[in-house]
C-alpha cells in the first residue's frame, strides 16, 4: 500500500502544478450538465422516454456526463504516461522498488480521488440547480460504480499508451474511439429509440454497461436483471483490463 | 560477499526483418561489496543494454544476473528494492520542483517525509542545489537536471547504485563532486557500477572494469590487470638542453614502437621497460638531458588498442 500511495501522492503534487487539468477534472462534466444538458432538455421539450416512462431529459443525461467524466478522466491520466515518457521518468519510475501493479492503481487511485470530488461536484449541481430526484440511498453505490469506470477505463487506455509509440498516435487513436464509443451507447440516448443494429451494437460496449449502471443507481432507471448483466461485465472488462495493462507495461521498458 | 553476479548474460532484440539483434553476447562478471564498477565500451556495445537487465527493465534472453543476492528474473522486486539508478535519460519531474523531486523521489523509495527532509540537506549540498531548490526542472540548464537526477541517488541508501553515464553534461566541477561523492560512498559499503566514455574518470574511480564491444567482453578486471592484458608500453619523454644529430640513430637501433623529435623534445614509445631504461640510460650519457619522464599506458591506449584489435580480428 506504501507504494500505491507515494504514485498517489506524486501525481497530487504533479496535478497541482497544472490548473488546466485540475479545470478540466472538476468542471468540464459539470458544464456538460449544465449547458448541453439543459439545452437538450429544452430541445426535447418532454424528455425521453426510457422503459415506457417520460422523463427528462436531464435525469436521463446525469448518468450520461459520470460515465463520459470518468472517460475523460482515464484519457487525461493515461496520457499522462506520454509525458513522463518524454521527460524519462517513466522508465525510472520501471526501476522503482513497486510492482507493476502497485504503479497502475496508484495511478488509478490517485484519478478516483478526483473523480469523487469530481462526482460530488456533478451530483450536487444535478439536485440543487436542475432538480433531478437523485437516489442519496445509493449513493455508496455510485460512488463505487464510478471508481470501477475510471479504473476500467483507465487500465483499457493504458495499454494504448503502452504500446503506442508515439502521442499523436494515441490521441487519433483516443480521439476516434472516444467518438465512436460516445455514440454507439446510452450515454446520450435511449437505446430503444434506434434502430436495431445500432442497439446492438451499444450493447456490446462497456461504456453502455457503465452508464446504464449509474442510471439505475442516480434516478433509477432500468431492469435489475440487464443491470447485473451490465455490471458483471463491466468488472470483468475491468479485471481484464488491469492483467493486460500490467503486461503491457512489463513490455513498455 | 559479491553484490552483482552477471553470468552467460545473452540479450537478442527481435528486428523488424524477422532476425534478432544479439546486443548482449555472453558476458560474465561479478562485483564485490563496497567496490566499484565500471562498463566501458563504445556507442552500442551493449552496456546500455547490460544495464536494463540489471535493473530489471528488460528481462535477459539468457544467463543469470544476480543483485544482492536476489535473482533479477525470478525475484525482481527484490532487486529493484536492493538499487537505484541513474538512467542514461534524463529523469527528473520537470514540472515539480527540484524539493519536491527529492520527496517523491524519498516516497517512492520508502522514506518518511522527516528523513528525506533529513537527507536532503546533504545532497543538496553535495550537488550545489540550494539555490534551485525551489525551482522547476523545466526552468533549469539540462546540466543542473542531470545534477538533481545524480543527487537523487545519494538520498537512498541502496546496497548498489547503478550510475550509466552519470556525469554526462556535468561541468567540471560538478564531475569533480560526483565522482567523490561516487568515491565516498563505496567506502561506505555501497556497490557501484558505472558506465561511462570518459576513460579518466573510470581510470580515477573504478576498482576493476570491463571492457565490452559488439555485445562482447574484450577486456576485464582490475585497472592494471586490463593495461597489462591490452598493451604493454611505456612512454619516454624526454628534454634535452639541446639535440646532437646522432641522438635519434642511436634511439633508433632500440627499435622503438614510436619516436617523435619536436624541438628539443624527444618522445618514445616501447614494449619493454628495460628498453625505456636503456634510452635513459643513453639519454644520461649526452650529458644535454634537463628533464625525463616515464608513463604506462593510460586506460584509453588500452581500450583503442583493444577496440582496434576487435576490428581487425573481425576484418573491418
Amino acid at each position: 500500500m506504501r507504494n500505491v500511495l507515494a504514485v498517489v501522492y506524486r501525481d497530487a503534487l504533479i496535478r497541482l502544478t497544472s490548473l488546466t487539468w485540475l479545470f478540466f477534472d472538476m468542471a468540464v462534466p459539470l458544464l456538460y450538465l449544465l449547458m448541453f444538458g439543459v439545452g437538450f432538455n429544452k430541445a426535447v421539450g418532454m424528455g425521453v422516454t426510457m422503459g415506457g416512462a417520460a422523463v427528462s431529459y436531464n435525469d436521463f443525461f446525469l448518468a450520461g456526463v459520470l460515465s463520459m467524466s470518468c472517460f475523460g478522466s482515464a484519457i487525461n491520466q493515461s496520457y499522462g504516461f506520454f509525458v513522463d515518457r518524454d521527460n524519462g521518468i517513466f522508465y525510472e519510475f520501471l526501476t522503482y522498488p513497486m510492482t507493476r501493479g502497485e504503479f497502475l492503481l496508484g495511478k488509478m487511485l490517485f484519478q478516483c480521488i478526483m473523480a469523487l470530488a469530481q462526482t460530488a461536484l456533478t451530483l450536487t449541481a444535478a439536485v440543487l440547480l436542475l432538480d433531478i430526484p437523485v437516489n442519496l440511498t445509493l449513493l455508496p453505490l455510485t460512488v463505487l460504480a464510478v471508481m470501477a469506470g475510471i479504473a476500467g477505463w483507465f487500465f483499457a487506455l493504458s495499454i494504448v499508451a503502452f504500446r503506442v509509440r508515439r502521442n499523436d498516435t494515441f490521441n487519433t487513436l483516443i480521439n476516434v474511439a472516444y467518438f465512436v464509443l460516445m455514440f454507439i451507447s446510452s450515454m446520450f440516448y435511449p437505446l430503444d429509440a434506434v434502430p436495431l443494429w445500432l442497439k446492438y451494437l451499444s450493447y456490446a460496449n462497456p461504456l453502455t454497461w457503465h452508464t446504464d449502471v449509474l442510471r439505475y443507481l442516480t434516478v433509477g432507471a432500468g431492469s435489475l436483471p440487464v443491470i447485473a448483466l451490465e455490471s458483471a461485465g463491466f468488472l470483468l472488462f475491468l479485471v481484464i483490463s488491469f492483467l493486460f495493462a500490467q503486461q503491457a507495461l512489463k513490455k513498455a521498458a | 560477499m559479491i553484490a552483482v553476479s552477471v553470468q552467460n548474460l545473452v540479450k537478442e532484440y527481435p528486428r523488424p526483418d524477422g532476425t534478432t539483434l544479439r546486443a548482449v553476447d555472453d558476458i560474465s562478471f561479478s562485483v564485490e561489496q563496497g567496490r566499484i564498477f565500471g562498463l566501458l565500451g563504445p556507442n552500442g556495445a551493449g552496456k546500455s543494454t547490460t544495464i536494463k537487465v540489471l535493473t530489471t527493465l528488460l528481462p535477459p534472453t539468457a544467463g543469470t544476473v544476480l543483485v544482492n543476492g536476489f535473482d533479477a528474473v525470478a525475484q525482481p522486486l527484490q532487486v529493484r528494492n536492493s538499487l537505484c539508478v541513474v538512467l542514461q535519460e534524463n529523469a527528473v519531474e520537470m514540472f515539480l520542483t527540484v524539493r519536491h523531486n527529492f520527496l517523491t523521489f524519498g516516497r517512492f523509495h520508502g522514506l518518511s517525509s522527516a528523513a528525506i527532509e533529513r537527507r536532503m540537506g546533504r545532497a543538496v549540498e553535495l550537488f550545489g542545489l540550494h539555490e534551485v531548490l525551489h525551482q522547476k526542472p523545466i526552468d533549469l540548464s539540462g546540466g543542473v537536471k542531470r545534477r538533481v537526477q545524480v543527487a537523487k541517488m545519494f538520498l537512498v541508501d541502496k546496497p548498489v547504485v547503478i550510475l550509466d553515464e552519470a556525469t554526462t553534461g556535468m561541468d567540471t566541477f560538478n564531475k569533480r563532486a560526483t565522482v567523490n561523492a561516487i568515491r565516498e560512498e563505496a567506502r561506505s559499503g555501497r556497490t557501484i557500477i558505472l558506465t561511462t566514455h570518459m576513460l579518466e574518470e573510470a581510470e580515477e574511480l573504478c576498482d576493476s572494469i570491463a571492457i565490452i564491444n559488439h555485445g562482447r567482453i574484450v577486456a576485464g578486471g582490475t585497472m592494471d590487470d586490463v593495461k597489462k592484458m591490452g598493451l604493454q608500453m611505456f612512454y619516454l619523454t624526454l628534454k634535452f638542453n639541446e639535440i646532437g644529430k646522432e641522438l635519434q640513430e642511436l634511439v633508433q637501433k632500440f627499435a622503438p614502437v614510436k619516436l617523435d623529435i619536436v624541438d628539443n623534445e624527444v618522445n618514445v614509445t616501447v614494449r619493454e621497460h628495460h628498453t625505456a631504461l636503456d634510452i635513459l640510460s643513453l639519454a644520461r650519457s649526452t650529458g644535454a638531458l634537463k628533464h625525463f619522464e616515464i608513463t604506462t599506458a593510460s586506460l584509453e591506449d588500452v581500450f583503442v588498442e583493444l577496440i582496434d584489435r576487435k576490428r581487425a580480428a573481425e576484418g573491418r
